[in-house]
């Protein structure tokens, strides 16, 4: 079983710093994690590979720090790298990103594809879809569980009020939610060992996009402003005898419409 | 500036598990002193109404003048790896 | 715990001092692990503010062309506070712009990833988020380190990690932790424009300013406060001694002392508008040489804060350059003893030569005498009071006439200076 899982660099969200003055969050400088049910995509493909043999890729676009982000999927189990970084690649939407990575995968042997359903940052939650669409592989979205048949998978999917039971056929693009799988925390051991594992570099030369097709300029999405939401404090302070304080803090809840009575 | 607004400033990534332990018996038996009340920047350690020593591990910004401080009782460990105060300027 | 590796050096703290070290032993080709508690390099990691570059010029030649420093300090301050006055002296000269530049500021968790990139590229491997639990041993030797249940092997293990060492305490290296010999830093560092710092500071485009204050900001205890220009940033802290802490009566809190020091008029207009960005908290070590650790054990050496090597005398707090160097000291003798293959104390013991015969140790020991002249209360809280309120005096026009300069010199000379002072003063002079 060969497996490609498709993961995204994002910036720990924990850490981020929003400038009091323009409400811009402060990205520079922050450090890279890999988005969450990438890794919850990964720590699947990991498990099958464990129980059925094969080789897990992990595939990833992004900027240098990729090299060093790249690392924890090694370290949880994936055999090889494969990493796309060019600087004409910044700013790619969607479209692009899912263009890129096909152009990547293409150039592969696979029988399942796996993603995350979402980034944790942006989650437009499109790049699955589309690189399915361009490959020409059936897609099982919104999966939470995976069992192999005879001809292919059973996909279980999460429709928030009821579970969706369907049967495709490899290979195909499978994109999970979190309730997957629980990520490993990979030890010290597995980190050392991931240093060794191969990793390879690709750019856009090597998958014979030309600059126009890549990159901001091949983009029909643009971003015209990312800003925190405006934060206003009431800084009300409530003051006397528990009991009291209580009564108040739940009246002055149901005025504002946080709770019902 | 409160402390807590100072403390609001910082990003930390909080483990379920205390890195901080005291025996509180000991501690109201054996010390006069309280002397992590006041040697800590971040008020991690504040009295409780039965004179017990309350903790705020969460907020800890991990300098370890509390240790050095107290002879009595205190167990203090650096939060485990990934956890705890993350400096952005420092 | 089934899983063991071996490498060949194991680091303990991605600091200056274990990143210094990691990045010359990897430029030899050794094979280095540094293992960080932190999320990355420089995220636990504080400092005043302040990296003297000269003496590492050496160790590191040409490192630091590219490095992210802040501003180029080309005016020095300090400034003796009284209750309602103070005496600020301002050193400029033109010697502090001639490149390669005296001293830098620096933010921490932007400098020391950039460091630890540099060691990584030489070949090191750094891995942030774990926390190394304890020492592996057999017959009396440091064998490796264990780290969240796995067991790393290594020929040699070198503690960098910072001024409260558990490595060193498990070592059995160090002698008990006294609160004299420890001081605590909290600082704030605030966000203001780079051209607000640079007009309020009078300093041109990309020149720094360094303030450091003592007297009645710290209400008496030992200590100081320090106020260092960043790009954009101002860092601003107080520093004071535990065991001053803990004997302070009726207690105070060190973030509420700073919250003053924010208030005191000499500070407020530097720092207003500005927004606080961040708050944080370490400990320096203020024993000198008489508190230092063994620096090295069995198949152990110890660098940086962890070996107790910072220095305050007062005009100059230093640390930085002392981890960075010992750091490389610690390398050095690494591929000597490699090269004998001999981790022994005899064999490892010539770091300790190293130090001594470079600027790490004989600075430390040219101000031996320091932290015990620095207990002194007097230093705290009379000196400076009675040095601005007697400037106050002389400046002063009332109602009456004005006596002679002489006479109001001698009267307030012996206001303050008493006995103890000649005594204090001959103190200074040995220093
Ligand atoms: C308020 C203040 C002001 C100062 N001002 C100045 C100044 O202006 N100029 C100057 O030169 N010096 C100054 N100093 C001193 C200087 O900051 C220190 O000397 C210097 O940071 C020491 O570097 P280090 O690498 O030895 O330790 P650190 O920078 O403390 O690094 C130790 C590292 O080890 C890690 N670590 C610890 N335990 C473990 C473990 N068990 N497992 C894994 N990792 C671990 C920590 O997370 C940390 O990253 C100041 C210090 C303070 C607190």
């Amino acid at each position: 079983m060969q497996i490609v899982v498709c993961l995204k660099q994002i910036p720990d969200l924990q850490q981020i710093r929003i400038k009091r003055d323009t409400r811009e969050p402060v990205l520079e400088g922050l450090p890279f994690l890999l988005g969450d049910m990438d890794k919850n995509a990964l720590e699947e493909a990991v498990r099958i590979v464990e129980q059925r043999g094969g080789k897990v890729t992990a595939l990833a676009l992004g900027s240098p720090k990729l090299r060093d982000t790249i690392k924890e999927a090694l370290a949880m189990g994936a055999d090889e790298a494969l990493l796309l970084i060019d600087p004409a690649f910044a700013d790619s939407d969607t479209m692009t990103t899912a263009k890129i990575l096909a152009k990547a995968i293409e150039k592969r042997e696979y029988d399942l594809i796996l993603c995350g359903e979402g980034s944790t940052d942006n989650y437009s939650g499109q790049v699955p879809s589309r690189l399915a669409e361009i490959l020409g592989l059936p897609q099982v979205t919104y999966v939470r569980q995976l069992e192999f048949t005879e001809g292919g998978l059973r996909a279980t999917r999460d429709m928030e009020e009821a579970l969706e039971i369907v049967e495709v056929s490899l290979p195909a693009l499978v994109s999970v939610t979190s309730e997957i799988s629980e990520p490993r925390l990979p030890s010290l051991i597995q980190i050392l060992k991931a240093a060794k594992k191969p990793l390879q570099e690709w750019t856009s030369e090597d998958l014979a996009l030309s600059a126009h097709e890549v990159g901001k300029e091949a983009s029909s999405l643009e971003v015209i402003s990312n800003l925190a939401p405006e934060q206003e404090r009431k800084n009300i302070t409530l003051e006397g005898e528990v009991d009291e304080v209580v009564e108040q803090l739940t009246d002055a809840f149901t005025r504002e419409g946080v709770i019902a009575r | 500036m409160s402390i807590d607004a100072k403390l609001a400033l910082d990003a930390f990534k909080i483990d379920e598990e205390s890195h901080i332990q005291i025996d509180q018996t000991r501690c109201k038996e054996r010390c006069q002193t309280r002397y992590c009340l006041y040697v800590c920047p971040a008020q991690v350690y504040t009295l409780g109404q039965e004179g017990e020593i309350l903790i705020r591990y969460e907020g800890c910004l991990e300098c370890g003048a509390c240790t050095i401080a107290c002879d009595t009782t205190l167990a203090w460990n650096y939060p485990r790896g990934g956890f705890g105060v993350q400096y952005r300027f420092g | 715990m089934a899983e063991a590796e071996k490498v060949e050096v194991v680091i303990v703290g991605a600091g200056l001092a274990g990143l210094a070290c990691a990045y010359h032993l990897a430029a030899a080709g050794l094979e280095v692990l540094v293992i960080e508690r932190g999320d990355f390099p420089g995220s636990k990691n504080v400092t005043g503010g302040r990296l003297y570059l000269h003496p590492l010029r050496s160790f590191f030649p040409h490192l630091w062309e590219e490095a992210p420093l802040e501003r180029h300090v080309t005016k020095e301050r300090l400034t003796a506070m009284g209750k309602g006055s103070s005496v600020t002296v301002e050193l400029s000269s033109e010697r502090f712009k001639e490149k390669p530049y005296h001293s830098h500021t620096i933010l921490r968790a932007k400098f020391d990833p950039w460091l630890a990139e540099r060691a990584a590229q030489k070949g090191a491997i750094i891995v942030p988020k774990s926390r190394v639990d304890d020492l592996l041993w057999q017959e009396g030797r440091v064998i490796g380190i264990v780290a969240s249940e796995a067991e790393i092997h290594a020929d040699v293990v070198v503690a960098a990690d910072g001024a409260f060492s558990f490595m060193v305490e498990k070592a059995g290296l160090g002698k008990r932790r006294k609160p004299q010999d420890y001081a605590v830093g909290a600082k704030e560092v605030i966000e203001l424009t780079s051209g607000a710092i640079e007009e309020r500071f009078g300093l041109s485009h990309g020149e720094g300013a360094a303030q450091l204050f003592f007297g009645s900001l710290t209400e008496g205890m030992f200590g100081g406060g320090f106020l260092y220009t960043n790009i954009d940033t101002i860092s601003l802290g107080v520093v004071v001694g535990i065991n001053a802490l803990m004997e302070k009566e009726p207690g105070f809190e060190l973030h509420r002392l700073l919250d003053s020091f924010k208030e005191r008029p000499e500070v407020k207009p530097l720092i207003e508008g500005g927004h606080p960005v961040e708050y944080s908290a370490h400990i320096v070590p203020e024993g000198g040489l008489e508190s230092m650790p063994q620096v090295y054990g069995h198949g152990i050496l110890v660098v940086g804060d962890a070996a107790g090597l910072a220095l305050n005398t007062g005009l100059i707090v230093r640390g930085m350059d002392f981890a960075l160097a010992s750091g490389a000291l610690a390398a050095q003798t690494i591929m000597e003893a490699k090269k004998r293959n001999d981790f022994s104390p005899a064999s490892l013991s010539r770091y300790e030569e190293l130090l001594k015969e470079s600027f790490v140790l004989k600075g430390l020991e040219t101000f031996r005498e320091v932290p015990r002249f620095l207990q002194n209360p007097r230093l705290f809280n009379l000196y400076p009071q009675a040095l601005s309120e007697s400037l106050e005096r002389l400046m002063w026009i009332g109602e009456e006439p004005k006596e002679k300069i002489s006479t109001t010199l001698w009267r307030e000379a012996r206001r303050a200076f008493r006995f103890s002072a000649v005594r204090d003063l001959l103190r200074v002079w040995r220093i």
